[in-house]
């Protein structure tokens, strides 16, 4: 027998942290940006190139580059110089992690990954680092520190669950943003990322849809939500002078399950006679600027209150989506703000003052909708859903980054009887995150994915395993996008849904003619099927 | 409890030590010290699913309980930062475990192990084979997006 076959290693190697080597394995990384995406963004380096190269063909003064881009940052954000000098290593972040927590990686450790970087920091931006380097917790930096920050801070989804957790608030995730922005500059960037920003740029959403395509597929769910409910159902695009400029992640006019939140959306718009319009131009909620730089974030985030100013509108409405409340709620009112050419939103049917959006002047639909139902302006028949046993999983950004914990709660519970949370440690605040945000979400990296995204399919399985849980539903596109692979994969048998979907389904419509589907096209549940009587369903 | 079942609780309790060993020295206290299976889900895994395969090893192998025992392990160390060899080592670390808590591996024994060897062989390859299909499933929606 070759003596080969023999040697199996019985213990993972030991090594010390600091060491950055790092192995690029097919599955578990994304790929390079294709050099034309960082052409269309007039970014730095464009080349062919791939992680599991040996030469990542940097610039000859990339240490330079990268050194110089760190200073400015540290001088231009507060925020970043804080969260390199103030933790003192608690540990209370440490398994907070999903990638921790699923991979068993100790550099996925929150603070052990913001180590990676605060040890450069030590070791050219401290005193005591220069003198000392490595003694005062110094590293040098080289190519395989470049390598090793690559590798880490794209396995980080920026959910910022560690965050809720640290006794000083550091957000680890402004962390991995800055990782990438430096990394950004020497041109090592995915094309995950940059292809949608790219897309975006050019055509105003990820996918790259054109204005044409636009107004087809949007057309298109118009004419199948007027099928559905025997009404006229029209979306008004490019209107100017609507009250409301509603914007969407672009997966729910192109993907599915998206695409029935969709029709969600229409059948409400058109039930409560909203004045509003949707754009061609701002047909994308979601920014992928967030997963590279400030200033791509910033580019993209504008095209939506460049429109809602050429349209006249008097405020936003956003659909469901997740990094699309992060930029808009936490940073777009110090890049593209304040809106104060929008008016401070009022529900044009029940007159609520959305103080909460003074300053972005945009709405999120599950605040709209919450209200609505509060407010019983809606009818619903929750039997429409009895075929679902549903859970929610509170996206990480709507749910951290802006504190949409009860909203999506109150509308799930008035249109679904059969109900059921996950356990309390990994919902709301600390709901764990799809393993799939930041731009991760592509298929070659699904195993990374299936790693980061295990804690939440294991509490996903408990709840299906004790209440018979057959459907996820969360109001992200990502989550949309990934989740469904992820349950494929951990616990078979649970689809995925966003809330409006649901609404949707309950929705009774003045006029609408009978129906004996939901959606998707699935029969209702037997005994729900003489909906359509307004006796028989209840006001919220 | 039972002979039977003090041992099996023996062999599984040094079982699980072995099998944690693989992981890095840094996560160790977490994976064996956090019993909240919500907040540690791979140490709980390891522990639960190798309980229940030394409970039935040394008990009535019934497959019912050892088949989504050795799913449940098996699928998560598919996807780990394993090799083939490594994610499937650790029911080869029954034998030395079992001689030294019982002395000797029976022959029954040594067949009872074989024979989950190959059921972990069977489980590794077909979530190996259904990563690359729900990759390609991926790849196939990415396809008929209109941007690529």
């Amino acid at each position: 027998m070759p003596e080969t076959l023999v040697q199996i290693e019985q213990k993972a190697p030991r090594g010390d942290w600091r060491d950055p080597h790092v192995e690029f394995r097919k599955g578990s990384i994304c790929y390079s940006a294709a050099a034309k995406n960082l052409g269309a963004l007039s970014l730095p380096n464009p080349r062919a190139w791939q992680p599991m190269d040996a030469d990542w063909k940097l610039p000859p003064d990339w240490k330079r580059i990268v050194l110089d881009g760190m200073k400015e940052r540290l001088k231009k954000y507060r925020s970043f110089r804080l969260f390199m000098d103030i933790c003192v290593r608690c540990g209370a972040c440490a398994d907070k992690c999903h990638f921790y927590l699923g991979s068993a990686d100790p550099k996925n450790m929150p603070v052990v990954r913001a180590e990676l970087m605060r040890s450069i920091y030590r070791r050219y931006f401290t005193l005591t680092g220069r003198l000392f380097g490595s003694l005062a917790g110094g590293r040098e930096l080289t190519e395989d520190v470049i390598k090793e920050w690559f590798y880490y801070f794209y396995q980080c989804t920026e959910c910022r669950r560690c965050s809720v957790f640290c006794p000083y608030g550091i957000d680890t995730a402004e962390i991995t943003m800055m990782g990438r922005e430096l990394l950004n500059l020497i041109g090592c960037n995915t094309n995950w990322v940059l292809e949608p920003a790219a897309n975006c740029f050019r055509t105003g959403n990820h996918l790259g849809i054109q204005p044409h395509g636009f107004k087809d597929s949007i057309d298109f769910a118009a004419e199948e939500a007027s099928e559905i409910t025997g009404l006229d159902i029209e979306v008004p695009i490019n209107r100017k002078g609507a009250e409301v400029l509603f914007v969407m992640p672009s997966a729910d006019y192109f993907g599915t399950p998206h695409y029935y939140t969709l029709l969600g959306y229409l059948m409400l718009f058109r039930e409560i006679g909203l004045d509003y319009t949707v754009s061609a131009y701002a047909s994308e909620g979601g920014n992928f600027g967030l997963f590279s730089s400030h200033e791509m974030m910033k580019r993209l985030n504008a095209k939506i209150y460049d429109e809602a100013r050429r349209l006249r509108v008097k405020w936003i409405l956003g659909g469901e989506c997740g990094h699309m409340w992060r930029v808009l709620h936490q940073y777009m009112d110090t890049m593209n703000g304040p809106a104060d050419f929008l008016e401070v939103p009022v529900s044009p049917i029940t007159g609520t003052v959305f103080e909460n959006a003074r300053s972005t002047r945009a709405v999120h639909i599950c605040e709209f909708t919450a209200d609505l139902i509060h407010h019983g302006t809606l009818k619903l028949d929750p039997r429409r859903n009895d075929h679902w046993i549903a859970t929610y999983h509170d996206s990480c950004n709507p749910a951290r980054a802006m504190g949409l914990l009860e909203e999506p709660r109150t509308i799930l519970k008035s249109v679904c009887r059969n109900f059921h949370e996950m356990p309390e440690n990994t919902i709301r605040e600390q709901t764990f995150c799809c393993g799939s945000g930041a731009g991760l979400g592509t298929d070659e990296n699904l195993e990374m994915r299936l790693r980061g995204g295990f804690p939440r399919a294991n509490a996903v399985k408990y709840v299906k395993e004790k209440h018979g849980v057959n459907l996820l539903t969360c109001i992200c596109a990502i989550d949309k996008a990934t989740l469904p692979t992820l349950l494929e994969y951990w616990v078979p048998g649970v689809e995925v849904a966003g809330v409006h979907e649901l609404l949707g389904n309950a929705l009774v419509m003045t006029g609408e003619k009978e129906r004996v589907a939901d959606l998707r096209g699935e029969l209702f549940a037997p005994e729900a099927h003489s909906v359509g009587s307004a006796s028989e369903a209840s006001h919220a | 409890m039972s002979v039977s079942g003090a041992v099996s609780e023996i062999v599984a309790e040094r079982w699980v030590e072995r099998t944690l060993a693989a992981y890095p020295a840094e996560i160790l206290p977490f994976l064996s010290g956090e019993h909240d299976r919500f907040r540690n889900p791979v140490g709980q895994v390891i522990q639960e699913s190798l309980t229940t395969l030394a409970r039935e090893l040394l008990g009535a192998m019934d497959n019912r309980a050892t088949a989504p025992a050795i799913d449940a392990l098996v699928r998560m160390r598919a996807v780990q930062d394993f090799s083939p060899s490594a994610a499937l080592r650790f029911i080869f670390d029954l034998r030395p475990v079992i001689a030294e808590v019982c002395g000797e591996v029976t022959p029954q024994l040594e067949s009872r192990i074989d024979e989950l060897a190959l059921m972990a062989f069977d489980r590794y390859l077909a979530c190996r084979e259904q990563i690359a299909s729900l990759r390609e499933k991926e790849l196939r929606v990415r396809a008929l997006s209109p941007a690529r």
